[in-house]
C-alpha cells in the first residue's frame, strides 16, 4: 500500500461489486448458528445456559453496533476528516439494530411464559439466592423492584432498543441522501442529531449495560459498569471497521481510497481504547478492593474461588483478560508499523474482537450456578451456546450490513470533506 | 573568502519545484541539508527521505523508567520502609500501587517526549547561519528555499551548484558561516 492516497478516482463506481450473494451466504451462516443453539435447548435443564449464551451474543453484537453509532456521531461532533470513509461502512452496520431487537424477544418471552428466572435471577421470586433465601424474601430486592421486574424490564428494553433504531435511521437516512443531492443541509442536521443525541446514547448503553448485564447480580452495583460497556462497544465498533476496510482494499473496492493514514488514525483509536479499557477495568477493581465491603467483593469472588476456596476457571479468564485484552494489544499498538501494516494490524483486531467477547462471558456467564453457588465453569458446553449464538446473531447482523453495503455506494462521494479524507496525508 | 562557508543556498518559487529539488537532492546521496518552505509541505518529508523521528523511543523509554520507579517506590515505602498495617491488606500490593504506576509511567513518557524533541533540535539555537541571508524573509512569506551545508562529504561548490540550477534553483549563492 502507498502511504500516499491516491488522487481520488473521478469517478467513483456507483454500485459496489454485487453483495446479494455475501447477503444470502451471510443469512445461511447465521441462521445455522440459530439452530444449532435452538438444539441445545433439547436437552433437559440446559434453557439457563442457552439462553445466558444468548444473552452473551445480542450483548456482543449489540456492542459493537452501539460502538459503530456513537463513532459516527464523534465524527459528526468533532467534524472529522479523516473518517469519513469508515463512517459509510459504520452506517451499515448501524443497520442491524432492529433485527437485534428482534432476536432478543426470545429472551423476553422466555422471561414472560417461563418462570422467570431463566436469565435475570430476579424475574422469579421463588428463586433460591445462595442455597438459603428466595429473591421474594431479599430486602434488596424490593428496594430495586421498582425496575426490576419483568414488566418494566421488557418496556425498558425494548425503548433502548427504538431509541438506537431511531437515531440510527436518522443518521443513516441523511447520509444516503446527500449521496443523491450533495446538499450541505444533511451534514448540518446529522450534527444536530449528533450533539443532540450522543448523551442520550451514552445514556442508553449505560442502561444496557446497567439492566442486562449488571443486574445479573442485582445485589452487586458498580456505577462505572457503563463506561466499562462503552469502552467494549468502541473497541469493537473499530476492530470490525478496520477488518472491513482490510476486507474491502483486498477485494479491490479500496484501492486508491484506503492509505496508510487512515489505518494509522484508526490504530490510534483502538490504542487509546485499549488504555480506556484497561483504566475502567482497574477503577472499578481498585475501589472495590480498597473498600473491601463484602457485597461489593462477592462478585469478583465468584470469578476467582469456589465456596471451598480452590482457584475456579473464572480466575484464569480474568487473567487472561489482563494479558490479552490489555497488556499485549497495548504493546503491539506502540508502535507505528503495526499500526500501518496490514499483515500486523488485521490479527490484533481480531484478537481485540475475540477477547472482547471474552470480556463479556466473564462479566455475563458467571451468573450460571452450580452446586453450593460456585459459578458453572468457563469451559463447559455453556462456552458452546456462546459460540453457535454468536455465530447466530453475527450472521444475521452482516446479512443486514450486506443488506445497506448493497443498497448506497460505497464511499459518501458527496460529503464535503469527502476529497479531505482521500488526500489525508501524514 | 578563506573560511570555509556554511553552504549553498537556492531559492523555489513553487512547492512542486522545492518537491522535485528535494527527491533530487535526496536521490544524489546528500545528508546534510534541509528545505525551508513558509508553510508544511505535505509529502515533503518522504522527497527528503527523511525518517520518522525517533521520539517515540524515548517516550518509551521514559515510560519503563516511570513503572519501574512507580513500583520501586510503592514497594520501597509500603512494603519496607514504613509498614502500616491497613485493614489486614498485605503491606505491598500491586494493586494500590497502579495509579503511582500510572502516572508516573504518563509523566516521564511525556517528560522524556518533550525532553528528547529539545535535544533532538538542538534547542536552545541562539544562531544559525541562514538566518543573516536577506532570503529567510521571503521564505517565510512565499518562497521556497534549499540549504545544502558545506560539511556534507558530497559537497563541491561547483557540481551541488549546478545541481540546484539544473533542478530550477534561482539564485544559488554560498553563505557565510
Amino acid at each position: 500500500m502507498s502511504t500516499h492516497a491516491a488522487p481520488a478516482p473521478t469517478v467513483i463506481s456507483a454500485a459496489p461489486a454485487p453483495a446479494g450473494s455475501n447477503a444470502s451466504k451471510a443469512l445461511g451462516v447465521g441462521i445455522a448458528g440459530i439452530v444449532a443453539t435452538a438444539l441445545g435447548l433439547a436437552l433437559p435443564g440446559n434453557a439457563s445456559a442457552v439462553a445466558v449464551g444468548w444473552l452473551v451474543a445480542i450483548v456482543f453484537w449489540t456492542a459493537i453496533a452501539i460502538g459503530m453509532l456513537m463513532l459516527i456521531m464523534i465524527h459528526h461532533l468533532s467534524d472529522a476528516g479523516w473518517s469519513v470513509v469508515v463512517r459509510r461502512q459504520f452506517e451499515h452496520g448501524i443497520s442491524a439494530f432492529k433485527w437485534l431487537l428482534l432476536l432478543f424477544v426470545p429472551l423476553l418471552l422466555a422471561t414472560w411464559l417461563g418462570k422467570g428466572d431463566v436469565v435475570w435471577p430476579w424475574g422469579n421470586l421463588n428463586h433460591v439466592l445462595h442455597g438459603t433465601e428466595t429473591v421474594g424474601e431479599d430486602a434488596a430486592y424490593w428496594h430495586k423492584s421498582p425496575i426490576l421486574n419483568i414488566g418494566s424490564f421488557s418496556a425498558l428494553s425494548v425503548f433502548l432498543y427504538g431509541f438506537l433504531i431511531l437515531v440510527s435511521a436518522r443518521l443513516r437516512k441523511a447520509s444516503f441522501t446527500q449521496d443523491v443531492d450533495g446538499d450541505v443541509k444533511w451534514s448540518h442536521q446529522s450534527h444536530a442529531t449528533s450533539a443532540s443525541c450522543i448523551a442520550l446514547t451514552a445514556l442508553a448503553l449505560t442502561g444496557i449495560a446497567f439492566f442486562w448485564i449488571m443486574s445479573l447480580e442485582y445485589h452487586w452495583g458498580s456505577t462505572i459498569y457503563g463506561m466499562w460497556f462503552f469502552s467494549d462497544c468502541i473497541r469493537g465498533a473499530l476492530s470490525v471497521g478496520l477488518l472491513v476496510q482490510l476486507w474491502l482494499f483486498a477485494r479491490g473496492d479500496f484501492k486508491g481510497i484506503l492509505s496508510s493514514r487512515h489505518l494509522h488514525c484508526i490504530g490510534i483509536f483502538i490504542h487509546a481504547f485499549t488504555a480506556f479499557w484497561a483504566y475502567v477495568a482497574v477503577c472499578q477493581y481498585i475501589l472495590i478492593w480498597s473498600s473491601n465491603l463484602t457485597e461489593e467483593t462477592f462478585w469478583y469472588n465468584i470469578r476467582e474461588l469456589n465456596h471451598d476456596g480452590a482457584t475456579n476457571q473464572w480466575w484464569y479468564v480474568g487473567m487472561a483478560l489482563i494479558l490479552l485484552n490489555f497488556l499485549v494489544p497495548f504493546l503491539l499498538l506502540l508502535s507505528y508499523k503495526t499500526k500501518i501494516t496490514i499483515y500486523k494490524i488485521a490479527p490484533v483486531a481480531l484478537a481485540i474482537l475475540a477477547t472482547t467477547l471474552l470480556d463479556l462471558t466473564y462479566n455475563i456467564s458467571p451468573v450460571l450456578k452450580g452446586a453450593h453457588g460456585d459459578a458453572q465453569p468457563f469451559l463447559s458446553l455453556n462456552l458452546l451456546w456462546i459460540l453457535t449464538s454468536v455465530v447466530g446473531v453475527g450472521g444475521v447482523c452482516v446479512w443486514s450490513y450486506f443488506r445497506s453495503f448493497a443498497s448506497t455506494k460505497l464511499i459518501p462521494i458527496r460529503d464535503p470533506r469527502i476529497a479531505e479524507c482521500l488526500a489525508n496525508h501524514e | 573568502m578563506a573560511e570555509q562557508p556554511y553552504g549553498l543556498i537556492a531559492t523555489f518559487d513553487t512547492a512542486s519545484g522545492v518537491y522535485h529539488a528535494a527527491e533530487a537532492v535526496r536521490d544524489a546521496g546528500y545528508k546534510n541539508w534541509d528545505c525551508i518552505t513558509p508553510y508544511p509541505v505535505h509529502g515533503l518529508d518522504k522527497a527528503m527521505g527523511l525518517k520518522r523521528s525517533i521520539i517515540p523511543v524515548f517516550s518509551l523509554f521514559g515510560g519503563i523508567a516511570g513503572v519501574v520507579a512507580g513500583v520501586g517506590l510503592i514497594a520501597f515505602t509500603a512494603g519496607f520502609d514504613y509498614k502500616l498495617i491497613l485493614a489486614g491488606r498485605p503491606f505491598f500490593s500491586p494493586i494500590p500501587a497502579i495509579p503511582v504506576i500510572v502516572e508516573l509511567g504518563i509523566a516521564l513518557s511525556a517528560f522524556s517526549a518533550v525532553a528528547g524533541m529539545i535535544v533532538l533540535c538542538r534547542f536552545p539555537m541562539l544562531y544559525h547561519p541562514v538566518l543573516k541571508s536577506d532570503r529567510i524573509i521571503s521564505a517565510l512569506d512565499d518562497k521556497y528555499l534549499v540549504v545544502i551545508e558545506a560539511r556534507d562529504p558530497m559537497y563541491s561548490p561547483t557540481e551541488t551548484k549546478a545541481l540546484l540550477e539544473k533542478m530550477g534553483g534561482q539564485d544559488v549563492k554560498e553563505m557565510e558561516a
